[in-house]
This record gives C-alpha cells, sequence and structure tokens, in this order.
C-alpha cells in the first residue's frame, strides 16, 4: 500500500537579505491514509513551518528550498504538491486537503454571519448555495453544533464554539487529509477533550487522514496512532504512540517523555540547555550538544532518518549498526 | 504564629449594569510553614482576578486579605516595605517584564540596589552569581543577553533568581509554565519545590493546567465561575475528586500515556451539559440573577432541584470517608 501523502526531501527556511537560513531540514514522511499523526516538539522546532510548507502556504520571507510532496487523490492518482500551479493547486484545497493553522478560532470576519462565511467558501468552489448550505449543515453536525447557529455572528460564540465552526468549515468538502496547528492550545480542557474525540469521530466517519501539530504531550499520548518528534528542524524519532511513549529511542525523546510533569513526589527533570534556533544549528547531529550519550561521530556527522523495525525510525548515530560499529 | 494567608469573603464585582461577580465569596487560608497551594480554574474562573487582590494590585468590593495577620492594605510606608519584600509575583508572560531596552542583568541589580542587599560590586555579584545557580542559569549565558535574546524558559528562570535574591517568603505565580516548553516546565517547578523544601518559600500557583498543580502536590483550591467548588490535599482531589465539576475538569486531562486514554466519549454530548451554549459575551460567570444557585447546576449529571434554590456551602463532605480528610466541596451531595 501506498502512503497517502508522501514527502521527500523537503527543506524550507527564511530568505534573509543574502542568503536562506534553513528552517527545516531535508524531512522524509509518509503519512498512511486513516491515521492520526502527531507532530510534536519544542516551539522554534520547525513543526509549524513544516505544516505550512506542507500546505504550500509559506509566506516571505519563508521559502521553499527543496523536496517533493506527494499526495494521493481519490482517483488513484498522485500529484506533487510543490509543481502544482496555483490554479491546479486552488482546486485541491479543501477537496482533498485543508489546513486549520494555530489561532485560526480567532480568523472569522466579525461582521458576517457564521454561515454565510461558511458557505461562501463552498460556493467559491462551485457548488450551489443550495449545496453549500447542506454540505454546511452536515458539517455543522460532525462538530456537534446545532444548524441555528448558521445565523449567529463570531461574537456570540465561545471560543470552542468558534473552533467548531472552523473545523466544520475545513472538513465541509469532506478533505482527504487535514492539518491543524495547535488545534486546542487556547481552550480549557474539557471543550480540548471534546473538540479532539470530534476529531478521531471526523477520522473514524469521514476516513480522514489528520496531520496534528502540538507541543503538548498529553494531547498526541491520548488520540494519535504515530508520533514524530522533531527537533531543530528535522525529524528525530517516528513510531507508534506506544512505542514513543514507552520505549522512546533518541536521547531528545527520551528526555521530552522523561521529563514530563506526572505524580506528585516523583521528581523529573528538565532537559538541560536550550534548543538551537535556525541561525545557529549545530553541525553533525543537531541535539549533540545536550545529549548525554554523545560519542564520536556525533558532532560531525549529521545522522539519517533510519528503519530499525518497520514503523520505528530514528535519526541517531546510537543505532546506526554501520557508524556504531566503527566508532 | 498566624497563618501566612488569610483570604476572607473575597468578592470583585466588575460592570455597571449587568454585573459580573468574577469572584464571589472565596475564602482560603495558607499556613504559615512552607506550602504550595495551587489555585486551578478554567479561563474565566476568576483565579487571576485572586492573585491581583492578594498582590494588593486591585481592590477587592468585598472582602479582605490578611497577611502574617495584618490587612494587605494596611497603610504605611513600613508596611509597604514589609509586604512588598516578602511577597513576590511571578507572572505568565516571561517578556512583558522585561524592558527590552536593558540587559537582562538590569533585573537583578535594580533588586540589589532599592532593596539595599549588597554593600560592594563583588558582593553584589557574588549575590546574582548564586541566585541563578538556584535557579539553574550559567551567569555568562544570560546577563550580557537583552532579554529578546533569552528563550521563554531562561527569561522565566531569570525572574526566579530574582525572587530569590528577594528572600521573600510566599510567591504568587500566575500561569507562569504556560509560556515555557515541555522539557524546561519540570525545571521550572523542581525549582519552586527547592525554594519551598531549601528556603522556606511558599507558593501559591495558579493555573489551568492540572497535570502540573499534580506534579507540585501540596493543596489544590478548584475554582468555577468565581467560586471554590473543592478544597483539599492535591493527591486525594485529583485522585477521588468529589464535585462533579472537579471530576469533569479532572477526567478531561489529556494524561500523557497513551494506555491511559479518555474512557468515555463526550463528543456526543449536548453542548449545554458542558456549559457551552453560546451564552452571549460572558464566560456564564455568576451574576444578580444566578448567583442563588449552584453555578454548574446547568452542567451538572447529577442535578438536583435544590441545586436551582440555593447555592451550597463549602463545608467538609458529610460523613467524611478518611481518604477525604480535610476536604471540603460545595455541593449538595454531600450535604
Amino acid at each position: 500500500m501506498t502512503a497517502l501523502l508522501e514527502i521527500r526531501g523537503l527543506s524550507a527556511g527564511l530568505q534573509g537579505r543574502r542568503s536562506v537560513t534553513q528552517v527545516v531540514s531535508e524531512v522524509d514522511l509518509d503519512v498512511e491514509a486513516g491515521e492520526i499523526l502527531g507532530v510534536v516538539g519544542e516551539s522554534g522546532c520547525g513543526k509549524s513551518t513544516l505544516a505550512t510548507a506542507i500546505m504550500r502556504l509559506l509566506t516571505p520571507p519563508q521559502v521553499l528550498q527543496s523536496g517533493s510532496i506527494n499526495l494521493r487523490l481519490r482517483d488513484g492518482k498522485s500529484v506533487d504538491l510543490l509543481a502544482l500551479s496555483d490554479t491546479a493547486l486552488r482546486q485541491l484545497r479543501w477537496r482533498h486537503f485543508s489546513y486549520i493553522p494555530q489561532g485560526s478560532m480567532n480568523s472569522l470576519n466579525p461582521v458576517l454571519r457564521v454561515g454565510r462565511q461558511m458557505m461562501d467558501t463552498l460556493i467559491q468552489h462551485g457548488l450551489s448555495s443550495d449545496e453549500a448550505l447542506a454540505r454546511s449543515l452536515e458539517a455543522l453536525e460532525l462538530v456537534n453544533l446545532e444548524p441555528k447557529l448558521l445565523e449567529s455572528y463570531p461574537h456570540e460564540l465561545s471560543g470552542g464554539m468558534r473552533q467548531r465552526v472552523i473545523i466544520a468549515a475545513a472538513v465541509s468538502l469532506q478533505p482527504a487529509l487535514i492539518v491543524a496547528d495547535e488545534l486546542t492550545t487556547a481552550l480549557d480542557v474539557v471543550t480540548q477533550r471534546q473538540i479532539l474525540q470530534e476529531l478521531a469521530g471526523i477520522r473514524d466517519e469521514l476516513g480522514a487522514t489528520i496531520i496534528l501539530i502540538t507541543h503538548d504531550m498529553g494531547v498526541v499520548a491520548q488520540i494519535a496512532d504515530r508520533v514524530a518528534v522533531m527537533y531543530a528542524g528535522k525529524i528525530a524519532e517516528l513510531g507508534t504512540v506506544n512505542d514513543i511513549f514507552e520505549a522512546p529511542r533518541h536521547p531528545y525523546s527520551q528526555g521530552l517523555i522523561g521529563s514530563i510533569p506526572r505524580e506528585s513526589g516523583q521528581r523529573v527533570e528538565g532537559l538541560p540547555g536550550e534548543a538551537p534556533s535556525p541561525w545557529n544549528y549545530p553541525a553533525g547531529c543537531r541535539f549533540h550538544p545536550r545529549c548525554p550519550k554523545i560519542f564520536e561521530p556525533c558532532s560531525e556527522q549529521a545522522p539519517l532518518l533510519l528503519a530499525q523495525e518497520p514503523d520505528r525510525w530514528t535519526s541517531c548515530h546510537l543505532y546506526d549498526a554501520e557508524v556504531a560499529a566503527d566508532a | 504564629m498566624p497563618d501566612l494567608l488569610v483570604v476572607e469573603k473575597l468578592r470583585q464585582v466588575f460592570g455597571g449594569r449587568n454585573q459580573t461577580f468574577a469572584v464571589d465569596d472565596v475564602s482560603f487560608r495558607i499556613p504559615a510553614e512552607p506550602t504550595i497551594v495551587s489555585l486551578v480554574g478554567e479561563s474565566g474562573s476568576g483565579k487571576s482576578t485572586i492573585a491581583r487582590i492578594i498582590l494588593g494590585l486591585l481592590k477587592p468590593t468585598a472582602g479582605r486579605v490578611l497577611y502574617d495577620g495584618a490587612d494587605i492594605f494596611s497603610p504605611g510606608r513600613e508596611w509597604n516595605r514589609k509586604f512588598r519584600s516578602e511577597v513576590q509575583a511571578v507572572f505568565q508572560d516571561p517578556y512583558s517584564v522585561y524592558n527590552p531596552v536593558y540587559r537582562a542583568e538590569r533585573v537583578l541589580k535594580l533588586v540589589i540596589r532599592k532593596f539595599r542587599l549588597a554593600k560592594t560590586k563583588a558582593e553584589a555579584q557574588a549575590l546574582m552569581d548564586e541566585a541563578l545557580r538556584a535557579v539553574d542559569l550559567r551567569p555568562e549565558e544570560v546577563l550580557d543577553r537583552h532579554p529578546h535574546q533569552l528563550s521563554g524558559g531562561q527569561r522565566q528562570r531569570l525572574m526566579l533568581a530574582r525572587v530569590y535574591l528577594m528572600r521573600p517568603r510566599f510567591i504568587v505565580a500566575d500561569e507562569p509554565v504556560s509560556m515555557i516548553d515541555a522539557g524546561m516546565r519540570a525545571s521550572f517547578l523542581n525549582i519552586l519545590l527547592d525554594f519551598r523544601d531549601r528556603h522556606g518559600i511558599s507558593t501559591l500557583f495558579i493555573t489551568h493546567d492540572l497535570s502540573t498543580a499534580m506534579y507540585l502536590g501540596g493543596e489544590i483550591i478548584v475554582l468555577y465561575q468565581g467560586r471554590i467548588m473543592e478544597q483539599g490535599a492535591t493527591q486525594s482531589v485529583m485522585k477521588a475528586p468529589m464535585h462533579p465539576y472537579a471530576q469533569l475538569l479532572i477526567s478531561s486531562i489529556p494524561t500523557p500515556d497513551p494506555r491511559q486514554r479518555w474512557e468515555e466519549d463526550l463528543s456526543a454530548a449536548p453542548l449545554a451539559e458542558i456549559g457551552e451554549i453560546g451564552e452571549v459575551g460572558a464566560f456564564g460567570a455568576a451574576s444578580a440573577s444566578n448567583r442563588g444557585r449552584c453555578l454548574f447546576a446547568n452542567r451538572c449529571p447529577q442535578v438536583m432541584d435544590r441545586c436551582w434554590r440555593a447555592r451550597p456551602a463549602l463545608q467538609a463532605p458529610y460523613e467524611a470517608d478518611k481518604s477525604a480528610a480535610e476536604r471540603e466541596v460545595a455541593c449538595y451531595l454531600y450535604d
């Protein structure tokens, strides 16, 4: 089976006056149909840049440097999102993939009713107003909102309801892929739990694939099937949610999982040091200055993201038999 | 020895015609012994308002706050000096408290000068080095930098270094870790634990993140719409919450363990039951019209007639079993 989304060698950066500073480097990632993939990392690790690059929504000074992103369409054909023209891309957007950016619950137009805003987008995509209404109502039902909400203005809704409207709009054309960035960050825990459970329901009902970008390890543990741990613009480790949480391999994932505060009375240690910014990514393995298990090749040679077992990828020399044997 | 802090029937009313009771008769105390008390609640629960009142930044509509046995709004320079040096604040955004023009060392130097902590330059330097070591920062990494060159975690820990210099008895920390990365959070919380254990500093820790409260232990106060719903030892409340609101809140924590996922699917629950009924503008806080009832009644799965008729008092549960020792709950189920 081929993956729904195949990302190869994706690099993106920030355009400076003379040169480009790379933020996301050489990301290879397969996303399987119907899965919820959590992408986690500390702030500044490039996870949002990765998301916008996948959606081809980088805005200057962000620039795409290289790579390909192949999305399998419903008819089985594959397209490279990065090679498409803007017009062709616009036709795929919302029908085949949708993006819910960070803070988008605050992006509704305050002077227009919710229904008008949802339907306008659908009409733009060629639906008649009757079809648009029907689709909007279906979508609202998916996120547990009542039809009468179409008549409301955004300020009349709570944060959780506005976030639901955004989700409803994003899924109204039943896209195969949804990328959501910090979907529940600004919400209370009860609302967060509900919305995440609704999202899982949408996956089940529409068979959609979801990439969930978040800094919250709890959220990932609750609803992701697989997890990609990002550090300094690269994927450090990729695996099933159980593997990542129970037996993380990359020293960074180990530190990250180990630093989660749990029970009282059981002290955990934070990760020492600071994550580097794109202007001073270290040579070799980007984690080596903070790594407790550093050995010879780490400061010179960048490790590759390699599969140790099916569905278990780690970018660390410790798990690269050849490098470990040499050292 | 008087209690460190006594909060008595605190009330804060905002607005003119449509009054909102942001804090509605809240009372609690923090004992003189070093301890950490977490004040938890969702947005709009009044937790930051309580923090501002305790810090003396806001005068409450009614009620009073005693620090070390005296009203915090007592007049006099002497009192002001004592209160300002013994009670320190740490706020949510570790960036906005710095003046971007100056180097980071200034936040430490100002304190040393204002409170005359050192006589000589060398003494001042030694004090700064000690304070930075106490919060796991290396002086050469932070002192010469400008605020924007520091990470959120560094900025927040520098605030703790400043607090440490003052040797306060009491820290009020309002959402101090919400802008710090996961990997750094534990370090920050550990510093607060060390402050308590090694230096006898108590903390009022205000947060919406229950997992950090759980880690800190101590006591917990659960707020809902300006009222205390339940309070007690953090561990026992977390393990067996009694108030239906506390139960909903605690069961909704995203536990960072994929083998302990949420059991019940809340996504099918009608929104009215979980509080999202789109009450225009307000978060559904107490107002003149709904004050005379349990504010959770409209969301409560176990609601009874009397919940709508009168406000339940915060009291020890009737026939409390031993696990609920020293617990107080504002719910008729335990009346």
